[in-house]
Parts: structure tokens; C-alpha cells; sequence
């Protein structure tokens, strides 16, 4: 034991201490493996030990005014905005606002193939929200064929869900949760997305969710994607530095290295050969256009 | 015809022995004690009795009839019995639901099973402990609830195993008392263990000594304590001295025993020549002192006496064990009242004197 | 630190207020954890008996496995019930997954072997002299059974609450299983994991130290019991 300890001592005393910075990151991009293509590439560049809890964006931003952690790279901008009023943050070096977005994709809604609220077809820009109410509807008529799992846990993807069935017309409290009884057509998880893919898989329900995850769990899930367009189901990544964290200039490196270019350009091509799609798409309009 | 009758019971624990060949049978009504030294074998002998346990070899037979090595019957038979332990050994409840948990058990009523306990509990002199927790009391008190507890089933045959070697006098006298009052009015067949021999000899009717696993003799009390049949039984039974010899001449039934320097007389009609050992009970000895007059008047009485002196006095409880040395060791009980009268100490010359009719001869076989 | 005080405060706010939620919720885990642990003990304590009184090849080697299996891991049993519970899996038919009665089984299947191996040595802990006696007495086996487990009632009891507080206390198997499903499956441990990930740490302490005074009120009560 004391060997051991001395051994350790000595290992590190060699070199000089890569400076830690905490990340707490939504589980999407964690689970997709994109911070892990990311973190040795930083802490390469920056001799930096890079410290990653995954939360959903609620207990995230928790962590980040706690001062638990001094990064959160989260998605939702309803909670976002929440946090930076909050004045829990502080605006990174070369950047105009506290909140930088980096990346993007779409959220998308997945279902059984047999669709028996039939949304697969529904097109153009409100799509999302007219599917929201064809599921609503037949829902509350069929119980037994119509169901909705949510993850209902304050997640970014939960907010988006919230946003969602608030732009279709309906009060989330009174008309969507109602009492939440047991055989309600409407499912609150309160979980993570994985978890909320396999219970929707098994109950044969709909569900909202971030491409990435859907992608990653697909192989082993009954659930088509049944739709994805239109301009609400927009998911924006965005990288906040927390005021009560340390290591600001580290911080400061990692808002950048988001956005540096050859960055973006790894970001947008993450996994593409895997999935024959991108899972993210670079968020810099200067960027966007590099080779 | 015997209630409870084994027939060449042989057990072994692993690698261990501990009955051989056992044959014996327990009349109906009758109190047999065990007795034997500590790992002679009682114990497992009750057990296997109380068909507790299956013994490797031989037979049990029960009012004549044999019984099964398993099944139902086994425990039809041992409900006509009852077991009392060593260590008092009673549940974790009530004194009365201690008692009455054998009548529920043989789905007994409930109000005859109040009656009945109730009875019990008055006749062991617990009435006023009924509803104490049994694991409160002394170790006399719970072999008391123990006892009432068996006593309770009226059972045919009670089984004993030293039932008072955890207890103190008065609890021991107490049990005593119980257990003989039972054999006389219930006629219950009744088997103790003891190696207390007072306790065999004042309760049994007939006494078995065990001995390493083997009934060695069986008979009344002056049976075994006057005429034990070996050696090994003599020295349990306490027959102090045991004096090696050959009888040399014979006459209308007193023999003349050489051991070593001197002649014994004693009542026997072993043919001149045999080797014997010559018992004398310690007790059976008086002591005298050197004292010219005195001596004729005893040599009168008594075949038996010699000229000796004391080598040792121990004091046992009222009694006081003289050791003498007269060419063999002779051992003498009298009681500390006589030894303080007599002033016996070491090197005190004294007449020890014993009658021709209270020597055990017995057969000695050659040592092998 | 704050979080701690603000939970505590919160926690005695919703017990007297009998938030009906909350109610709702700890009923809930009082009523699964109640039931998987009754279900257990009814097989639990007459095969404990059943094991202890009988000798057989390999009993210490299955007595063995049995200790072994206390530590299984809760996760462990979710997944194992997931993968036979899916509509995939073997038992797929039952449709019960993310249901209480799936919560049931898995957390019966998790504190078997605690109940079955605590009952063993609760019995061991009665000696051969009692058991001897009432044989003697002309108990048969069932009544003989029944009296080691009244003898060793206290060390039985204590058993059964084990089992009982790792039922009630395990979060991994009722959130794999149970899915936390608002208003079916939701009971007060995966409402912890669940406030703590939305980062209401408030409510998520209060919850905690209302499922501790559940169980100190159910402490309390097997006391009285006891000492009757």
C-alpha cells in the first residue's frame, strides 16, 4: 500500500499537473461518444484533465450554479436563459453573449412502424405540432393503441416536448400530465433517453427524441423515426461558463476549441460513415462553408 | 413381559463406539436406573430408546412390538414416552404454554389442556409461575417446568438423563421426590440415567451399570453394590479395596484367602487354588484402637482383623476416609465424629476389622 | 449544505401537509416492498426450514451460493427481469413489464436469498437440545418446524425486515423494471433519482428522509410487536 502510494507520488511529480476542468454535459452528447472523440483532442492541446459528468440539462445547470462544475454544455434554451438571468454566468473570451451555441441537429418523433395515429405522413413546417395532436386525440379516445412516453425529467429534450405540446394549443399541467393515473395514454418515464427508447419500444408508444440517441440505440429498438421536420423540433447545443466554477481561462479555451474550425469540421462529419448521416451539424456560419 | 426391550443395539458416532451389543428389557411399571461414568453411553442409550435417533445395529422392540427404523409410527410410539435432559431445556414462552405444548401437540381441547396443566403446575409447586416466561427461572425451577411438562402427557414410559446433574441439593432433592412420588402413584415405567449411584440405589428398582458402551451387570441394589461381577464394576460401584489373592483352604463355606503376607476369611466357596480378587466396601470396616482388652471381644465377632497403622485421613463431607497400610492398602469410611473421637492421624496403630460375610470374592481372570 | 437544511424543512412541510402526491407515492413503496417481502417470507421461511432441518449433499455448497447472492447487485436483477420481461424476451407475453407487479417479482428475486439465508442461521441459532426436546414431547415435523420458528422468532423477524428494507431501499431493479412511470411505477426511490436528475435536490432529500421515518415508524411498530 505505502509502495504503492510513494510509486503514485513519484509517477506524478515528474511533470506538472494537467489543470482540471469540469464539464457537466447533456446526456446526449455523451452517450453518441462525441466527448469522447472531443476530450483527448483538448487535453492534448491544452495539457488539461477534462472532467465529464453527464446530467440532463436540468441537474446540469444545478451542478453549474452549485459551482460543481465550470462548463455545462446543455440544450435547452428555455432553462438556458433561466440560467444566465440568474446571473449564474459569465461570457467567454471573444464571444458577445454567455450562451455560445456550437452544434445542432434535430429532435425526431419515433413511433411503432404501425403508426396508428398515423403521423408518418404529415408534412411541412407545423408537422410536429399537428402530429403532437393527432396522438393527443386518439389518445384520449384509444387508450389501449395510442400511447406517449416522456422522459419528464426536466431534460432538455423534456423542455422541447413542453414547447411542443405548448405550441400546438394545449396547457402541458392541465391537458397533457391531467392526473397521471396508471392507464393514462400518456407515459411520464422520468428518465433518461436510453431508458425512455426501450419503454417506448416496449409499450409500443411514441416518443420525442434527439436523433443522436435514437441513432445509437436503434439496432437494438422495434421504433421507427416517423417524422422530422419542421422548425420546432430544431435542437440547439450551447456551452455556458458558470460563474461559480474556477478555471476560467481553461473554460475560455473550451468555448473556443468548440468553435474553432477544425472542430466544427470534426463535429459534422462525427460517425457519418457509421450511420450514413450526420448525428450533429456545426452551429459557426462562418464554419459552416470549410471544406 | 418387557415394555421396552432392545435387543443387541450396537451405535457408533463416526469412528466412535459407544454402544456394543446391548441387550436389555425394561419391565412394565418398573424403575430401572442407568448407571455409569460420564461417556459410558446412557445417554445415547435413552436417545435411541426415545427413537431420538436410529441406532446402526439391532432391534427396539415397544409392548412387544418391533419398530420401524422410520416413519408415522415412530412418532405414534415415542408420544407414549416422554424425555427429561440433562440441562433443563425449556421453549422461549410462558411456563404454561411450555407445559401444555405437548397435550396441543396430540391436539388436545383446550379447556382439558387448562385443567390438566394446572393440576401439574400445582403438584411441582409452580401454580403461582404460570404465566412467567419459562427462560426467567432457575435451573431447578426449569427442570421443574421440564418434568411437568412431560408429566402432563401421563406418559407410559419417562425417560431421565441425569435430570438432576445441573442442580443444586435442595432443587436435586426436590426432583427426587417428584420422580418417586410419580413411580409409585402413576406405576409409570421410569428409565434414569445417573451417575450418582445414592440417587440409583434410592430410586430404581433395578440398576444397570454401563460401562464404555456395555451393560456389564444388571440386578437389585445389594446386587450391585455388595456383589459387583468384575473389577471395573467394583471400582464404580465404590468398593474401595480390591485385594489381588488365590484362596489357599476351604471350609463349610468360608475360604482362607492369601493376599500377600497375610490371610483373609471371607464367604465363599471358590475351590482352593483359584486366583481372586477379595472387595471389602470401605465402609464395611470398623477401626479400633490398639488396645490389649478390646482385642479379643472383636476377634470373637469379626473373622477379620489386623493390626495397622494409618498412613492418611481425608475428610469427605461427614465421613472421613482412613488409609492404612497393613502389607496391603486397606481404605476405611467412618464418620469425621469417630476419626475426631479415635484421634486417627498418620502413624496411629489401629485394629481394622471387617466380617468373612463382608468380603466380595470374585473370579480373577489372568491379565492379558 | 444548505440543500440539506432546505430538504429537511421541505420533507416535514409535505409530511404534514399530507402532500397527496406524496402519499400517493409512499403508499406505493409501501405497498410493493410490503408485498414482495410478505410473497418472500411465505417462501422463504418454510424453505429456510426445509433446508435447515434437512441434510443433504452440497448444503454447505448451496448455503454458500445463497450468502453469495446477498450482495447481487440490484441493477443486476433489472436487467436479468428486463431481458426475460421484454415483449422480445421469453416472458414477453405476460405483458407486465414496466408494471408493479414486475416490481414485485424483481424485488422478491432480490431479497430471497437474504430472507432464505437469515432464516437458515436464524434457525441454526436455535440448539439441538430444543429441537430434541420437542420431538420428544411427540411434536411432528411441521410442529417442529413451527416451534424453531417461534423460538427463533426475534432473529426471524429481524430477517424479514432486512429483506424488507433492502425491497424498499433498492433503486436500480424498480428503475429498470418499474420505469418510474408517473402515477404507476413511481415510488419513493426512483422519485430521488428522478428529483436529483432535474437537480431538485430539495425535494429529493426530503424524500429520503421521509422514506427513513417510513421506516423508523415500521422499526417502531415490529418493536412493539416484539415485546409482547
Amino acid at each position: 500500500m505505502i509502495v504503492l502510494v510513494v510509486v503514485m507520488v513519484l509517477g506524478c511529480s515528474g511533470q506538472t499537473e494537467p489543470e482540471v476542468l469540469r464539464v457537466a454535459t447533456t446526456t446526449s452528447l455523451y452517450d453518441t461518444g462525441l466527448w469522447d472523440a472531443l476530450e483527448d483532442v483538448f487535453e492534448d492541446r491544452y495539457d488539461a484533465d477534462l472532467q465529464i459528468t453527464a446530467k440532463g440539462t436540468g441537474a446540469a445547470l444545478a451542478l453549474g450554479k452549485s459551482g460543481d462544475v465550470d462548463v455545462v454544455a446543455v440544450h435547452d434554451p428555455a432553462q438556458e436563459a433561466a440560467f444566465i438571468a440568474g446571473n449564474y454566468s459569465v461570457k467567454a473570451l471573444n464571444f458577445s453573449a454567455e450562451r455560445v451555441t456550437w452544434a445542432y441537429n434535430y429532435f425526431i418523433i419515433v413511433g411503432p412502424e404501425s403508426d396508428p395515429a398515423g403521423i408518418g405522413n404529415l408534412t411541412g413546417s407545423l408537422a410536429p405540432e399537428e402530429a403532437f395532436q393527432k396522438i393527443q386525440q386518439e389518445g384520449r379516445e384509444v387508450r389501449e393503441a395510442v400511447k406517449f412516453v416522456s422522459r419528464g425529467d426536466e431534460s432538455g429534450t423534456h423542455g422541447k416536448e413542453k414547447t411542443i405540446w405548448a405550441s400546438a394549443g394545449y396547457n402541458y399541467t392541465a391537458d397533457i400530465v391531467g392526473n397521471g393515473t396508471a392507464d393514462s395514454w400518456y407515459i411520464e418515464a422520468g428518465t433518461g433517453m436510453g431508458a425512455t427508447l426501450v419503454m417506448a419500444d416496449e409499450l409500443v408508444a411514441y416518443t420525442l427524441t434527439d436523433k443522436g440517441t435514437f441513432l445509437a440505440y436503434q439496432g437494438d429498438l422495434d421504433l421507427v423515426p416517423l417524422l422530422d421536420e419542421g422548425d420546432i423540433l430544431l435542437n440547439v447545443y450551447a456551452v455556458i461558463i458558470c460563474k461559480n466554477g474556477s478555471h476560467y481561462e481553461m473554460a475560455d479555451n473550451l468555448v473556443n476549441f468548440l468553435r474553432a474550425p477544425e472542430i466544427q469540421y470534426l463535429i459534422a462529419g462525427f460517425r457519418v460513415p457509421e450511420y450514413g448521416e450526420p448525428l450533429f451539424y456545426p452551429w459557426g456560419p462562418e464554419t459552416c462553408g470549410l471544406p | 413381559m418387557s415394555l421396552i426391550e432392545v435387543v443387541d443395539l450396537s451405535h457408533t458416532y463416526g469412528e466412535r463406539e459407544v454402544l456394543k451389543a446391548l441387550n436389555l428389557g425394561i419391565g412394565k411399571g418398573e424403575v430401572f436406573a442407568l448407571i455409569g461414568p460420564t461417556g459410558a453411553g446412557k445417554t445415547t442409550l435413552l436417545r435411541i430408546m426415545d427413537l431420538l435417533e436410529v441406532p446402526c445395529a439391532g432391534e427396539i422392540y415397544f409392548d412387544g412390538k418391533g419398530i420401524p427404523r422410520s416413519g408415522t409410527q415412530r412418532l405414534e410410539i415415542r408420544r407414549r414416552m416422554s424425555f427429561i435432559h440433562q440441562k433443563p431445556q425449556v421453549f422461549d414462552s410462558s411456563v404454561y404454554d411450555n407445559v401444555a405444548c405437548g397435550l396441543r401437540w396430540r391436539g388436545e381441547k383446550g379447556n382439558r389442556i387448562a385443567q390438566k396443566v394446572d393440576h401439574i403446575l400445582e403438584m411441582v409447586e409452580l401454580a403461582g409461575y404460570k404465566n412467567r416466561n419459562a427462560r426467567t427461572l432457575s435451573g431447578g425451577e426449569a427442570q421443574r417446568v421440564a418434568l411437568a411438562r412431560s408429566l402432563v402427557l401421563e406418559p407410559e414410559v419417562l425417560l431421565l438423563d441425569e435430570p438432576t446433574a445441573n442442580l443444586d441439593p435442595v432443587s436435586t432433592q426436590k426432583i427426587e421426590r417428584l420422580i418417586s412420588y410419580v413411580a409409585r402413584q402413576r406405576n409409570t415405567t421410569m428409565i434414569v440415567a445417573t451417575h450418582d449411584m445414592s440417587q440409583g440405589q434410592q430410586l430404581a428398582d433395578r440398576i444397570g451399570v454401563l460401562l464404555d458402551g456395555k451393560l456389564v451387570q444388571t440386578g437389585d441394589a445389594k446386587d450391585i453394590f455388595r456383589s459387583p461381577q468384575n473389577e471395573e464394576v467394583a471400582r464404580f460401584v465404590g468398593m474401595e479395596n480390591i485385594l489381588e489373592g488365590v484362596v489357599i483352604a476351604g471350609n463349610e463355606g468360608i475360604a482362607m484367602i492369601n493376599v500377600g503376607d497375610d490371610v483373609i476369611q471371607a464367604v465363599s466357596s471358590y475351590p482352593v487354588g483359584k486366583e481372586v480378587y477379595a472387595c471389602v466396601r470401605p465402609e464395611d470396616i470398623t477401626l479400633h484402637i490398639a488396645d490389649s482388652c478390646h482385642q479379643t471381644a472383636v476377634r470373637s465377632s469379626a473373622r477379620n482383623s489386623f493390626q495397622t497403622k494409618v498412613t492418611g485421613v481425608t475428610t469427605i463431607g461427614p465421613l472421613s476416609q482412613v488409609e492404612m497400610n497393613c502389607g496391603f492398602r486397606l481404605v476405611a469410611l467412618v464418620t469425621k465424629i469417630s476419626a475426631e473421637e479415635l484421634d486417627l492421624q498418620a502413624g496411629r496403630e489401629v485394629y481394622a476389622t471387617f466380617k468373612a460375610t463382608g468380603v466380595h470374592i470374585m473370579e480373577r481372570k489372568p491379565h492379558q | 449544505m444548505t440543500e440539506i437544511w432546505d430538504g429537511l424543512t421541505k420533507a416535514v412541510q409535505l409530511l404534514i401537509s399530507f402532500d397527496p402526491q406524496l402519499m400517493e407515492i409512499a403508499w406505493r413503496s409501501l405497498g410493493i416492498s410490503g408485498t414482495a417481502c410478505l410473497l418472500a417470507s411465505l417462501i422463504c421461511l418454510p424453505l429456510g426450514s426445509l433446508i435447515h432441518f434437512h441434510h443433504f449433499r452440497g448444503k454447505r455448497a448451496l448455503i454458500n451460493i445463497i450468502q453469495t447472492l446477498f450482495v447481487m447487485p440490484t441493477v443486476l436483477v433489472g436487467l436479468f427481469l428486463l431481458v426475460l420481461l421484454s415483449r422480445a424476451g421469453p416472458l414477453g407475453f405476460f405483458g407486465i413489464l414496466f408494471t408493479p407487479t414486475a416490481m414485485v417479482i424483481g424485488q422478491m428475486i432480490l431479497i430471497t436469498p437474504l430472507l432464505l439465508g437469515l432464516t437458515i442461521s436464524a434457525l441454526s441459532g436455535v440448539s439441538r437440545e430444543i429441537v430434541d426436546t420437542a420431538i420428544s414431547l411427540g411434536a411432528s415435523s411441521s410442529q417442529t418446524i413451527w416451534l424453531v420458528l417461534k423460538e427463533a422468532r426475534y432473529a426471524v423477524l429481524a430477517a424479514v425486515i432486512m429483506g424488507f428494507a433492502r425491497a424498499i431501499s433498492e433503486v436500480g431493479c424498480a428503475l429498470m423494471v418499474g420505469g418510474n412511470i408517473r402515477g404507476a411505477t413511481r415510488v419513493i426511490t426512483t422519485v430521488i433519482s428522478l428529483e436529483a436528475g432535474k437537480g431538485n435536490l430539495e425535494l429529493a432529500i426530503a424524500l429520503g428522509i421521509i422514506l427513513l421515518f417510513l421506516a423508523l415508524v415500521i422499526n417502531i411498530a415490529l418493536n412493539r410487536l416484539q415485546q409482547r
